[in-house]
């Protein structure tokens, strides 16, 4: 996967711009830094898919030894007979190029890094749009991933085993369950054969919505 | 049967892939496969049985993951999970003529910088799964994609075993791994190591790891293994997409570049094996005739010595007072920076000298070079006259480095040969002994001579020792110079040596250095000068290796020169003439250069010190206040800070110059806690306290609870950051908060971290939240004035 522009208007909103824009030289260094980042990535997903039964409890996924925990991805996951475990990365490009502007100019670094944060989204976004057109005649939820709402975080682990995903696209994850490569995401989408209702994305099961810089401009990040 | 017995064999065939036999078998996804040692061994048996019917000659035991994390959740410990594994490989291959691999896989954590695993730590959890493998007759390692992952894990069994070692790593078809090792760096660092042979698995199908062979195949003399994937699973059906007939024509075909031993990864069963076997019986080994160049590494660069590569010689602290002070504060941020701008200005290696009296120098070693490979990716030089400091060095570097340097001394021949040996360096041998710098050409000619014979004794090939026939200064040794290139002409030609020289001091007393310098070192690329070690921040320095590379018929096309010097730089567009440029101008509108100089202007009249309380602080005071009304935004806030650091690194010069100590505001330590590898934000904060004239000590990230604590004691600190980005980690933090309570330190505590919020921060005992980088230079000025 080869990705050609960033979501610029995306990096600029977490860099706290709100509904501003830019002034003309901090726009000159978000496109050089666009650029060296474009260099920089080699994106790419893998994801599978997998029959889903509940045990009242939790959501389990057959095959493996996972079990999603939680009311918030139960709730996700009502009414699919499958899901899709899936898991986007920019690569560990992008963690070097922002570590080496770290130490030279730490406002190329901050704006890289929030072009990455904008990058990985891209990257879930194509390979959502890929995986869904692989599986016709199905309907399906949006990403659901580990740390939102109640669904543990600490799955990442066996997540990313199942996936294969440290011999398939290099994403590992640390003792405290941190991704690496950073800009990476994992996530659970549900298939299921009829209509899903929209709606319940958003800040009701985001953790930050006590503390979140966008809702107290009255902003919303998007998610 | 041995290993060395088996490569007297036209080919060696290794097993397939034991995942994919279990999972066929009916294990669940996710669940350790070396649980099964234990519980299900005949399936285990069963499966090598297969692979030994159908002519493996060695086979992998079931322990691809038996390291002490991945084996954390599952019941089982690291020895019995091994030992159950290795008894039930030797139980499918009773005849004797099958060898049994204790099979190591990644820890599954990536190491520091990208993870939060330390090399040392790596090298642990490797060292303990190859003394649990004692009874195997092989080690491999394999599926590696990061070099120093790899180096740590062969470190651990060269050093805890005396087995025949394998090592293959995992190239995507951009011919690099995840983590970004390039193949040349991969072979040159391996074979440096000691490994017996080194290759590919995984990732890829037969067909698609031909280039990646091929390549391989050009800079290794070790025997060169393939155990490729059958393809590429399918996400749905999870079935691999080439089958058995096929795989082994692609094979005969990768046997036709060198290789040696093959095998099958995920997707292949013994029915590959056994087509492969067929397949390539009737076909001879195909010698390869390598000739590997004179070259060194980093993991992602390698930088072969075919033509005239400047080393930078600026990290070292000898006559640089600034340099100095940097090394006794352990200011790491400064090497890199120092670093970084010769790779700008042209340097291919960085030479890194940290000795100074009164510092940990090996400890300090270790910090750089873990620093500095973190960020740049140039080869690294590693300079010191202790063997215990080079050792340390090159123990944790990750690539193939340069030691500087090794003499005819007996003592020092004894002491840091082995060391270049062991961990497969290149070395700088110097043209002197026990009698100090010999006068003549023919002397120095005959102690490189001897080096290089003493190199080639212990193991080290010619290639890999670069001569430095000393450069006198003219000065004080007029007579010397023509000894010098004499020299340096009659080792490259004679000995067949590359030839490295330190050209600065040539000119050390004399007026115009510059002029003496760049003449210099012209003449001494023309007589073969290989690795001059300059400062390439000197631009006609530069100037100088370009030209010659042009002239010299190096540089093809000009191509290099013509981009370097053909298009007439354009003049950086100034700001307008009528506005008067002062301080505060430049911090508003982000002029780096412009506040230095204008900085450097003001020092000429103006106490430091005022120049901060008066100009710069209030300056910063006001881009402040403009981000907290909204104003400006996060980017134009760091650049302002970034122009108030540079203005700051003239005063730091002016005053290590004329000896006066910087007043400082007070000592801050920011931490990002354990666990948290976030420090974005956290640097974003240490770079507005500078500004504001407080010391910060940096602790860095994933920073060890009990560490903040000593350190805050010992440098008697009174306000603590720390920051935290993950739920996952705020228990450190509390943690980290706790432990300073307990120990009564005197300080003042603010956090910060995205999720964070103010009451979380009073109820895990913090004194302050700051809910920006602002905010926390607010709080320092509360805490510390």
């Amino acid at each position: 996967m080869k990705l050609t522009k960033l979501n610029r208007s995306e990096a600029i909103r977490y860099l706290g711009y709100g509904g501003s824009t830019p002034d003309e030289k901090t726009l000159l260094i978000i496109n050089d830094c666009e650029k060296k980042l474009l260099e920089c990535i080699s994106p790419a997903y893998v994801y599978r898919v997998f029959d889903i039964t509940s045990n009242g409890e939790s959501v389990i996924v057959e095959g493996t030894s996972l079990s999603l925990e939680g009311d918030d991805i139960k709730a996700h996951l009502d009414k699919c007979k499958k899901c899709v475990l899936m898991c986007a990365t920019i690569s560990a490009g992008a963690d070097k190029l922002i570590r080496q502007l770290e130490a030279v100019d730490m406002t190329k670094a901050v704006i890289t890094d929030c072009l990455a944060s904008a990058a990985v989204e891209q990257v879930c976004d194509i390979a959502e749009e890929e995986i869904k057109s692989g599986l016709e005649d199905c309907f399906f939820t949006w990403r659901f991933s580990p740390g939102y709402g109640d669904f543990p975080i600490n799955i990442q682990k066996d997540f990313l085993e199942v996936l294969n995903a440290a011999k398939r696209i290099g994403v590992n994850t640390t003792e405290s369950m941190i991704l690496t490569p950073r800009k990476s995401v994992t996530a659970v989408m549900g298939i299921s054969d009829a209509e899903i209702p929209k709606g319940r994305r958003g800040c009701v099961t985001c953790k930050l919505k006590g503390n979140c810089a966008y809702r107290r401009k009255g902003e919303h990040c998007g998610f | 049967m041995d290993f060395k017995t088996l490569l007297k064999n036209e080919f060696v065939f290794l097993d397939g892939a034991m995942g994919t036999m279990l999972q066929a078998k009916g294990l669940k996804m996710g669940v350790a496969p070396e649980t099964l040692n234990i519980e299900k061994p005949e399936w285990i048996i069963d499966i090598h049985k297969q692979y030994v019917d159908a002519g493996a000659d060695i086979i992998y035991a079931n322990t691809f993951g038996a390291n002490r994390y991945k084996l954390s959740e599952c019941g089982y410990g690291v020895e019995e999970t091994i030992a159950a594994a290795i008894k039930n490989a030797r139980a499918a291959c009773e005849d004797g003529n099958t060898l049994v691999a204790l099979d190591i896989g990644p820890i599954g954590q990536l190491l520091e910088p990208a993870g939060t695993l330390s090399f040392e730590e790596a090298y642990d959890i490797f060292k303990q799964a190859v003394v649990a493998g004692k009874d195997c007759d092989v080690i491999v390692f394999e599926t590696m994609t990061d070099l120093y992952e790899l180096k740590a894990a062969v470190l651990a069994a060269k050093e805890n075993s005396n087995k025949p070692i394998i090592c293959t790593m995992t190239f995507e078809e951009n011919m690099r791994t995840f983590t970004g090792c390039s193949i040349n760096s991969m072979a040159l660092t391996l074979e440096g190591l000691g490994a017996d042979a080194i290759g590919v698995n995984c990732s890829l199908g037969p067909k698609e790891l031909y280039p990646i062979v091929k390549e391989l195949c050009r800079w290794t003399s070790l025997p060169v293994v393939v155990k490729p994937n059958a393809g590429l699973p399918d996400p749905i059906t999870n079935e691999y997409n080439v089958f058995p007939d096929e795989f082994a024509q692609l094979m005969k075909v990768l046997a036709t570049l060198g290789v040696k031993i093959f095998g099958g990864c995920c997707g292949t069963s013994p029915e590959y094996i056994k087509a492969m076997r067929k397949a390539l019986s009737d076909v001879k080994y195909t010698d390869r005739e390598v000739k590997i160049p004179a070259a060194c590494c980093c993991a992602s660069n390698t930088v072969v010595i075919n033509q005239p590569r400047v080393i930078g010689e600026r990290i070292n602290p000898t006559g640089k007072k600034r340099f100095k002070e940097a090394l006794l504060a352990g200011d790491i941020d400064y090497i890199l920076g120092q670093g970084i701008e010769q790779i700008h200005a042209g340097a291919d290696i960085l030479d890194v000298n940290v000795g100074l009296p009164g510092i940990d120098e090996k400890n300090m070693m270790v910090k750089a070079v873990k620093a500095l490979q973190s960020v740049v990716d140039v080869p690294l030089q590693l300079d010191s006259t202790i063997p215990e400091v080079l050792e340390a060095g090159l123990r944790i570097y990750n690539g193939k480095p340069i030691v500087n340097s090794v003499n005819g001394e007996e003592k020092s021949l004894k002491s840091v040969l082995p060391l270049v040996k062991k961990y497969g360096a290149a070395v700088v041998g110097l043209c002197l002994d026990e009698n100090g710098i010999p006068k003549t050409a023919q002397e120095r000619f005959d102690i490189a001579r001897r080096i290089v014979s003493e190199a080639e004794k212990t193991g080290i090939r010619r290639e890999d020792v670069y001569i430095d026939c000393l450069t006198l200064t003219a000065s004080a040794e007029q007579a010397g110079v023509m000894e010098t290139l004499n020299a340096l002409e009659r080792v490259k030609k004679e000995l067949g040596c590359r030839t490295v020289l330190g050209v600065s001091n040539i000119s050390f007393g004399l007026p115009a250095r510059e002029i003496v310098n760049h003449n210099f070192l012209m003449m001494a690329l023309t007589k073969g000068l290989d690795l001059p070690i300059i400062n390439p921040n000197v631009e006609t320095m530069m100037q100088t290796v370009r030209a010659y590379k042009l002239l010299a018929n190096i540089d093809l096309n000009s191509a290099e020169f013509i981009s370097h010097y053909g298009v007439q730089k354009t003049e950086e567009k100034k700001p307008q003439q009528t506005v008067s440029l002062t301080l505060d101008y430049a911090i508003e509108n982000g002029l780096k250069a412009e506040g230095a100089k204008i900085t450097g202007q003001l020092l000429e009249n103006t106490d430091p010190m005022d120049i901060v309380n008066n100009l710069l602080i209030p300056a910063l005071d006001k881009t402040g206040a403009d981000f907290e009304t909204g104003k400006i935004f996060l980017p134009q806030l760091i650049q302002s800070a970034g122009v108030a650091q540079s203005c700051f690194e003239v005063i730091k010069n002016h005053l290590a110059k004329s000896g006066e100590k910087s007043e400082s505001k007070g000592k801050i330590i920011v931490a990002t806690v354990k666990g948290d590898i976030h420090d974005i934000g956290k640097n974003i904060v240490k770079v507005l306290l500078e500004n504001y004239g407080y010391e910060v000590i940096d602790l860095g990230k994933d920073v060890d609870c009990q560490r903040v604590v000593d350190c805050a004691i010992e440098n008697d600190v009174h306000l603590v950051g720390l920051s935290a980005l993950m739920t996952t980690t705020l228990a450190s933090m509390e943690e980290t908060i706790k432990l300073l309570r307990e120990n009564n330190v005197d300080c003042k505590i603010m956090v910060g971290g995205a999720v964070l919020t103010p009451d979380y921060a009073e109820k895990i005992g913090a004194d302050f939240y700051a809910k920006d980088a602002k905010e926390s230079c607010d709080i320092a000025k509360k805490v510390l004035g």
